[in-house]
């Protein structure tokens, strides 16, 4: 079909007919886009409760790959979303390596804080919940020693954790953890100074965090991307059944919020956010400080290169500051919550993970 | 030179950088009105999300901003507490419950549950030292018989 036309100021039929026909086309396709919708499921593998503690859970996961590695791994997600991120659906899920490797795999499901839990503080997240789910893994495993992957928040707590539990720790995994706020480079960092907001004030009036508070917050942090360029990417997308499986699956973990406790919310904030304590060594959890320096298990540092919610410099100092010989930073080309999901990471970053645990985790002889 | 009228005005100097970031990225792709590529229009959103990303971001990092998010935050608090307390004072008059009496009960029951495990635990060393204690006598016992 000629492009020319009779009136050469008219424009060719196909340059205003394409739009429309793409437009029709996406039209079309929102019966499909329904139904994918419909049909989200996340949380790939099975997983069943081998321990409750107030409204925490202990999940083990089910596999049939058979078992390589005497030493277990337990998964320790933040706070403030739901843990099932790194078992987000088929071809996105961490755990799925690790079971695939042979390894044992739990994950602690914190659970929803209520009302009442507003005074829980990080002396019961950490020295609490935390040692009691070692303490059944290793129980159930028959160890002494658990490998820990702990991803942001969590992270952190894991971190504090192997500082003040050391003989309960072989390897330590750290993915985008924050340890070192001495910068004021993110903005969370920036809106979270003493200047700008008062946390004691606002747990007095909330008791917990609000979980559609910590959404709101988390999605200005990057207004455009989060509120018109993932929209227009959808509708650019409306007829590609992959790219819907992802983008609901993430939708449905990113909508899935929940309230932090009040007390630890609060201590995260002012200990860590606004004085910086536990890089200085000056954190103390119940009567115990927190000794960087006392990590001495072989530790791998997993750091998101386009993270704007904890910059690597946030996470690499860690490496700095304790005792192991055996510390390694892996600086990888993703965002925060590409580490767990992205395609990129499950294909080239994963697997040298995994291979880098196994090579430091007890093989099962027998 | 005739001054700029909305130079003076708050929150012009990011907006004009905004607009001045965008053309320049226009510029950069090869976007200018002699010589549209074929993907102009992608290229054109491409450039204007940059560009508006980096101005959101500046703009969230500025004084202004913040000291107004604080001033939201006070306000919204200040609410709050009102709601709060008005909530309390009728449930109160009501003679019904509040969060607040299942907060303080939550708390009572943590603190009884700490005290107890705490006696718990003494007492559990209490008979493991007494088991010590026996194992080590009945020790001395069997060696004194074989004697």
């Amino acid at each position: 079909m000629s492009t020319a036309t009779q009136m050469p100021w008219m424009m060719a039929p196909e340059t205003y007919l394409q739009p429309w026909q793409d437009f029709y086309a996406k039209l079309l396709a929102m019966p499909k886009v329904i139904e994918v919708m419909r049909r989200t499921r996340v949380g790939a593998t099975p997983t069943r409760p081998v321990y409750r503690e107030d409204g925490l859970r202990l999940l083990e996961y089910e596999t049939d790959a058979p078992r390589k590695y005497r030493t277990p791994l337990l998964l320790v997600f933040a706070l403030v979303n739901r843990p099932y991120i790194l078992d987000l659906k088929a071809g996105k899920s961490v755990i799925a390596h690790f079971l695939g490797a042979g390894f044992d795999c739990y994950n602690v499901d914190w659970g929803t804080p209520t009302p009442g839990d507003r005074h829980l503080a990080l002396e019961d997240y950490v020295l609490g919940y935390m040692d009691h789910c070692v303490d059944v893994v290793r129980r159930r495993c028959g160890v002494d020693r658990v490998n820990l992957i702990g991803y942001c928040m969590g992270g952190t707590m894991s971190a504090m954790y192997t500082a003040l539990r050391p003989e309960k720790v072989r390897n330590l995994v750290l993915m985008a953890a924050p340890v070192d706020w001495s910068t004021k480079d993110s903005l969370l960092a920036l809106w979270s100074d003493e200047k700008y907001f008062d946390i004691d004030r606002m747990m007095d009036v909330y008791g917990n965090a609000p979980a559609e508070w910590l959404q709101v917050s988390f999605q200005l942090l990057r207004p455009v991307a989060n509120l018109v360029e993932k929209w227009v990417n959808l509708y650019e997308n409306l007829e590609n059944e992959k790219f819907l499986e992802d983008f609901f699956a993430m939708e449905t973990w990113l909508n899935d919020n929940i309230p932090v406790a009040g007390e630890i919310f609060r201590q995260f904030v002012k200990y860590c956010f606004q004085r910086n304590l536990l890089i200085q060594g000056k954190l103390t959890i119940g009567d115990e400080r927190v000794d960087l320096r006392n990590v001495r298990c072989p530790v791998l540092n997993l750091v998101a290169q386009h993270d704007h919610l904890v910059l690597p410099s946030q996470s690499t100092p860690f490496n700095d500051v304790i005792s192991s010989t055996d510390r390694k930073v892996v600086s990888f080309p993703v965002g925060h919550i590409g580490l767990a999901v992205s395609s990129k990471s499950h294909r080239d970053l994963w697997p040298s993970v995994v291979q880098w645990l196994g090579e430091r985790s007890e093989p099962l002889t027998g | 030179m005739a001054s700029n009228p909305f130079g003076s005005l708050p929150g012009m100097n990011p907006f004009t950088s905004f607009w001045t970031d965008f053309f320049s990225k226009m510029v950069a792709a090869g976007i200018t009105p002699a010589t549209p590529p074929a993907d102009m229009a992608e290229q054109l959103r491409r450039s204007f999300f940059d560009s508006m990303s980096k101005y959101c971001d500046e703009f969230m990092r500025s004084e202004a901003f913040l000291q107004a998010m604080k001033q939201s935050m006070d306000n919204a608090l200040a609410w709050q507490a009102s709601m709060n307390q008005y909530l309390q004072k009728g449930l109160q008059a009501a003679q019904m419950p509040s969060r607040a009496d299942s907060e303080q009960l939550v708390a009572m029951v943590r603190g009884l549950e700490d005290r107890l495990f705490s006696r718990l635990d003494s007492l559990a060393e209490r008979i493991e030292k007494l088991e010590k204690a026996a194992s080590r006598g009945e020790k001395t016992e069997r060696t004194r018989s074989k004697s």
